[in-house]
């Protein structure tokens, strides 16, 4: 099916990263270890960049809340962004977004936090329970302060507390307690630390989300020829980047008949072998191992009759199989090609 | 010039009947002399939320005032009109009202804004008849603007809260029980929560088993004292005193004694014909000793009156279960809908709001009962 801007036309693939802080650095690490150099534009005040080595790419430095706008409207093909802002700002986020892989950093949770002062509530079972009978001699609601108004309308629903209302707070949510406005507060802790400094604690089953940042596409972004081709370019570098992090090579000459000791291998260990299902004629063999496996394979291969164990770091491991483009494809409808 | 953009948006044919069927509707209101009324459409978004809870926040097509006020376009009817009451000089005394116009909920697939007509009662003291006339009202003016009789269900609050007090249900459990009716889950999945083995702290619990208020008070503030924590936040220590109180006297046994529940059982399955029904509350009621008064005289009473109206019910029948999570329908309850559709929407619903005006302000409760009809989940949208 032809574009609405007809054939050729096909604008470029757009990659939304974090324009600023600590999420924009580890971005450009994660991306860098890819061998896709994130090169920003010249100036500090220009906010679009490519790509190094993948033409066709557009990225867009842009701020956290703007990149999960831009995805869930379809003006950026894939976005780094913390699945916190994106359960919160986009609705039904399994029809418009695919969360492709999450991306090791940025870790923090999404909590609902009471003051510690409250010990008889545990529990969201406990809260409704206080929440129902402070209304009941009240006549008001408790308030809980928070930005991520969505999350916890969804999992206040889920534990079915009612009697509650939020009061929007878009910064220092943490003090709103001490401050007399509000009795509760759902916000994004790391440590705990600046919970407990506002005398606060996270309730037992009150974790909503544990966030990271995470790679998404956006399902609503024009998925012409060279989109895709960029996509799965992109996901082949980042799988090999991510499996080479994993494996390590493992090296070794074996005795013949040297394929069946491979084959064991592979089924004991998890290993794969890097040189195929037959050895070489003088038995030479290559497996991509877990790393935490390595010495146990080792010390196999060598009782099997292996003179010497190499182990080899990986720089990229990239396979025939790409498993994260795969799971983009099944999503983005034929009819947008 | 752009004439175009001037021009109005083609009517959409869906609406249009939802409307003339809403003249209907409202014709026959105003010939009861419940007079036309059209509140503003813009409301403070926090009386809405603290009526209904944050989950009518997604259904809400919210905006905000030059200096920052959260508002809403109005989601029903029976609020504004209650509040314009309220501001009125007829305020405390009595006055019906009658309205045609749009309400706006925000749902997927739909534009949002759906035509309501409506009927409201303030201040009449004979309640059960004033029950009886606007339930007959609203159902015969959506008979008259869908063209099909609706099926009709009813319910009483203040039979279940009588049954409650009669049973000297404690107050934790009322709040639980009523919720949970509400919400349709049965006795067995309100009572069993899964998490009362989380909540006890055997400990605490131990130590209160034989304390008053002030030694319970007394044992928290030394709890919270040892720990070195402030008292930051909304609920006292004797609030706290009183929660441990509470599920000390609830950690000993059940909830309620079985033969209690077993007659929370049984008055929650009766349904059927609203006069048979009333035989079983009084058998139910003569057989368990209980004291339901009032509450079933009144119930009584209003069928009563129902039935003495006749009128354009297909059918109608009352549930015990049948109550509403909010605290401000004190009594009466009412929905109905085409008994020909299957899987169709509720068209109509209302009930007695005794409790409401004094939540938007008013001193005191003010004798409150109304309807209101979707337009567009009457028989083909309405059209005859």
């Amino acid at each position: 099916m032809a574009s609405a801007f007809g054939d050729g036309a096909e604008g470029p693939f757009v990659l939304a990263v974090p324009s600023k802080g600590r999420l924009q650095e580890s971005a450009a690490v994660f991306f860098a270890r890819a061998g896709l150099e994130l090169v920003q534009g010249r100036g500090a005040r220009d906010y679009r960049g490519s790509l190094a080595g993948v033409p066709s790419v557009e990225v867009a430095f842009v701020s956290s809340a703007e990149i999960v706008s831009q995805l869930a409207a379809g003006a950026a093909h894939f976005g780094v962004a913390g699945e916190d802002l994106v359960r919160e700002k986009v609705p039904d986020v399994e029809a418009r977004l695919e969360l492709l892989s999450p991306l090791g950093f940025g870790h923090a949770n999404v909590v609902v936090a009471a003051p510690r002062a409250w010990i008889d509530v545990r529990s969201m079972a406990d809260l409704d329970d206080v929440a129902s009978a402070y209304r009941a001699k009240r006549g008001e609601r408790m308030r809980v302060a928070t930005k991520y108004v969505n999350l916890t309308r969804r999992f206040f629903a889920e534990h079915g507390v009612a009697d509650y209302r939020i009061v929007e707070s878009l910064g220092a949510t943490e003090g709103a307690p001490a401050s007399g406005a509000a009795e509760l507060i759902v916000d994004i802790t790391t440590t705990g630390a600046t919970l407990a400094a506002n005398a606060l604690k996270a309730l037992d089953d009150g974790v909503i989300l544990r966030s990271q940042a995470t790679l998404v596409a956006s399902l609503a972004a024009p998925w012409g020829e060279n989109a895709r081709a960029a996509a799965r370019d992109i996901l082949a570098r980042i799988a090999a980047s991510e499996e080479a992090r994993r494996s390590r090579e493992v090296r070794a000459r074996l005795p013949s008949p040297a394929h069946l000791i491979v084959e064991t291998a592979c089924e004991r260990f998890g290993a794969v072998s890097a040189t195929g299902e037959d050895a070489g004629p003088h038995g030479f063999v290559a497996l991509h191992c877990a790393r935490g496996k390595v010495a146990e394979l080792a010390g196999w291969l060598l009782a099997k009759g292996a003179e010497r164990v190499s182990v080899v770091a990986l720089e990229q491991a990239f396979d025939a199989r790409n498993a994260l483009y795969e799971a983009l494809e099944k999503r983005i409808s034929p009819g947008q090609r | 010039m752009t004439p175009t953009l001037l021009a109005p948006t083609p009517a959409d044919p869906a609406s249009q009947a939802s409307r003339s069927a809403g003249e209907r509707a409202l014709g026959h209101f105003l010939e009861a002399g419940f007079e036309r009324t059209e509140p503003p459409i813009l409301h403070p978004a926090a009386i809405f939320l603290d009526m209904s809870g944050e989950e009518v926040r997604r259904r809400l097509f919210l905006t905000a005032s030059a200096s920052g006020e959260e508002l809403c376009l109005r989601p029903e009817y029976t609020i504004p009109v209650c509040r314009a009451y309220l501001a009125s000089d007829k305020a405390g005394g009595i006055a019906e009202y009658s309205y045609l116009g749009p309400v706006f909920r925000a749902q997927a697939g739909h534009s949002g804004e759906r035509t309501q007509t409506g009927l409201e009662s303030f201040g009449r003291r004979d309640a059960e008849a004033a029950d009886a006339e606007i339930f007959a009202l609203a159902l015969e003016a959506a008979t008259a603007a869908g063209g099909v009789p609706l099926a009709a269900r009813l319910g009483d609050a203040g039979l279940f809260d009588r049954l409650l007090d009669a049973l000297t249900v404690p107050e934790a459990w009322r709040r639980r029980l009523r919720r949970g009716v509400a919400r349709g889950r049965g006795l067995e999945a309100i009572f069993n929560r899964p998490s009362q083995g989380a909540l006890a702290q055997p400990g605490v619990l131990a130590a209160l088993e034989s304390a008053d208020h002030a030694g319970a008070k007394a044992l928290v503030e030394d709890l919270l004292a040892i720990a070195g924590i402030d008292a930051v936040g909304g609920r006292s220590a004797g609030e706290i005193a009183d929660r441990f109180l509470e599920q000390a006297s609830l950690r000993s046994g059940e909830p309620i004694e079985a033969e209690k529940r077993a007659v929370l059982e049984a008055f929650l399955a009766i349904s059927g014909d609203p006069d048979e029904a009333a035989v079983e509350l009084r058998r139910l009621a003569d057989s368990a000793r209980l004291d339901l008064g009032s509450a079933l005289d009144a119930f009584e009473r209003r069928n009563g009156f129902i039935a003495a109206r006749g009128g354009a019910i297909d059918e109608t029948r009352f549930s015990a279960a049948f109550v509403r999570d909010f605290d401000y329908y004190t009594g009466f309850v009412f929905e109905a809908l085409d008994p020909g559709c299957p899987g169709a929407k509720t068209a109509l619903s209302g009930g007695r709001y005794d409790g409401l005006a004094k939540r938007l302000g008013a001193t005191d409760d003010i004798p409150a009962v109304g309807a209101a009809i979707t337009l567009d989940r009457l028989a083909n949208g309405g059209e005859r």
